[in-house]
């Protein structure tokens, strides 16, 4: 179904709602202050192991 | 004849006195058998078996308990986070609506699990939901693939699965559970799977002794647009006025990523209190297991170590009585 208004940039560019959203909270904890700078950013630590199956064989695993 | 006699005697004397050095000494070179038989002839049986077995249990029941109490304290972290998160999933139930009867053509089941073991059942009943949500929406133009998240349900679902499995995602509790962590991870899933409807299937954290298995329902923006026109509580949404110089497709498909973010959210941090939670319980039984174990085994002890003194006595008197008659 076509759109009328203009898609937004992000989603022009490829990125979710959830990656744009990710972007701009990082921005905003990096606009903290130096001791809850740290500790937020050291909060936010992303860590998963993900593998993805085809035709019930398992590929590869990539850390994120 | 009457020395050698003595002699034996005194040896018998001295296991009476001690017997615990004597049957640590002995067993140890020789092959510990329940009724020993020591080098000059003095039979007594031995209670090293059963020792070892009340020391084993002990320690389990040590372990276990110590087990349970940090269960307890990782849930109490985690409870506050999970209640807090519910309201972050309400509003959108609230607008859009949650219909697991909803028929679709591309259904992905995505199954909550733990990474460790030893949680009691709650893995199994997600499984058991899982395949029973798989069979139910399978028809001859629908298909239904699997996300596995954990390591537990990978191990169940890849058994007889394997084909209809998408993607499997492990080692998600590495660090502490955080909305980041879990909106990457959501962000994967939308990216490498094709969806009509995403059914999340977790154990929601009710109580420490409850957690029920449930099912939540996203469906794809596509997907709302077609049951809006079905009338009901998506039909009401063209009564929203939509600001801005978005289209309400535009709208849709933004809320739905961030619907399916949050449930996700929710569903991963109520997993985890859940595992806790059956941990706790599954850790006290076992504690308390153990210490039934632990008494009946106290029970046999005595039982052969009041025998074996028994034995001893028997002989020594009966030896005094055949040296005096």
């Amino acid at each position: 179904m076509a759109s009328n208004a203009a898609v937004p940039f992000w989603r022009a560019a490829g990125m979710t709602y959830i990656t744009y959203s990710n972007i701009c909270a990082n921005l905003v904890r990096n606009c903290l202050k130096e001791p809850y700078k740290t500790e937020a950013l050291a909060r936010e630590k992303v860590h998963f192991s993900i593998s993805k199956w085809t035709d019930g064989k398992p590929e590869k695993p990539n850390d994120v | 004849m009457a020395m050698a006699a003595l002699r034996r005697e005194g040896r018998r004397f001295a296991p009476l006195i001690s017997p615990r050095p004597i049957t640590a000494f002995r067993s140890s070179p020789l092959a510990p058998t329940r009724e020993d038989e020591g080098p000059i002839g003095v039979r007594y049986i031995s209670t090293q078996v059963v020792r070892n077995r009340m020391k084993s249990v002990k320690n389990i029941q040590k372990i276990t308990k110590a087990m349970k109490m940090v269960a307890a304290s990782k849930l109490r972290a985690i409870q506050t986070k999970a209640e807090n998160s519910r309201g972050l999933w309400q509003p959108f139930t609230a607008l859009l609506g949650d219909t697991p009867s909803v028929d679709v053509k591309k259904n992905v089941i995505v199954t909550v699990s733990s990474d460790k073991g030893l949680c009691g059942g709650i893995n199994s009943t997600s499984v058991k939901i899982s395949k029973a949500l798989h069979k139910l929406n399978s028809g001859p133009e629908n298909e239904t693939k699997y996300v596995i998240l954990g390591e537990k349900a990978k191990a169940q679902l890849v058994r007889d699965s394997k084909k209809y499995i998408e993607l499997i995602i492990t080692e998600l509790q590495k660090n502490p559970l955080s909305y980041t962590q879990v909106s990457v991870l959501a962000d994967d899933i939308l990216k490498n799977v094709e969806f009509d409807a995403l059914r999340i299937v977790f154990n929601k954290f009710h109580s420490v002794v409850s957690f029920l298995p449930t099912v939540s329902t996203v469906l794809s923006p596509e997907i709302v647009e077609r049951e809006a026109e079905a009338g009901g509580k998506l039909g009401d949404l063209d009564s929203y006025e939509i600001e801005g110089g978005e289209t309400k497709g535009e709208i849709l498909q933004n809320l739905t990523e961030f619907q399916f973010s949050c449930v996700m959210f929710n569903a991963v941090l109520e997993n985890a209190c859940s595992e806790q939670g059956a941990r706790m319980s599954a850790m006290d039984s076992s504690s308390r297991n153990a210490g039934d174990m632990l008494d009946r085994l106290t029970l046999t002890y005595n039982r052969t170590r009041q025998a074996s003194i028994t034995t001893e006595l028997i002989e020594i008197i009966s030896g005094a009585s055949a040296l005096e008659g």
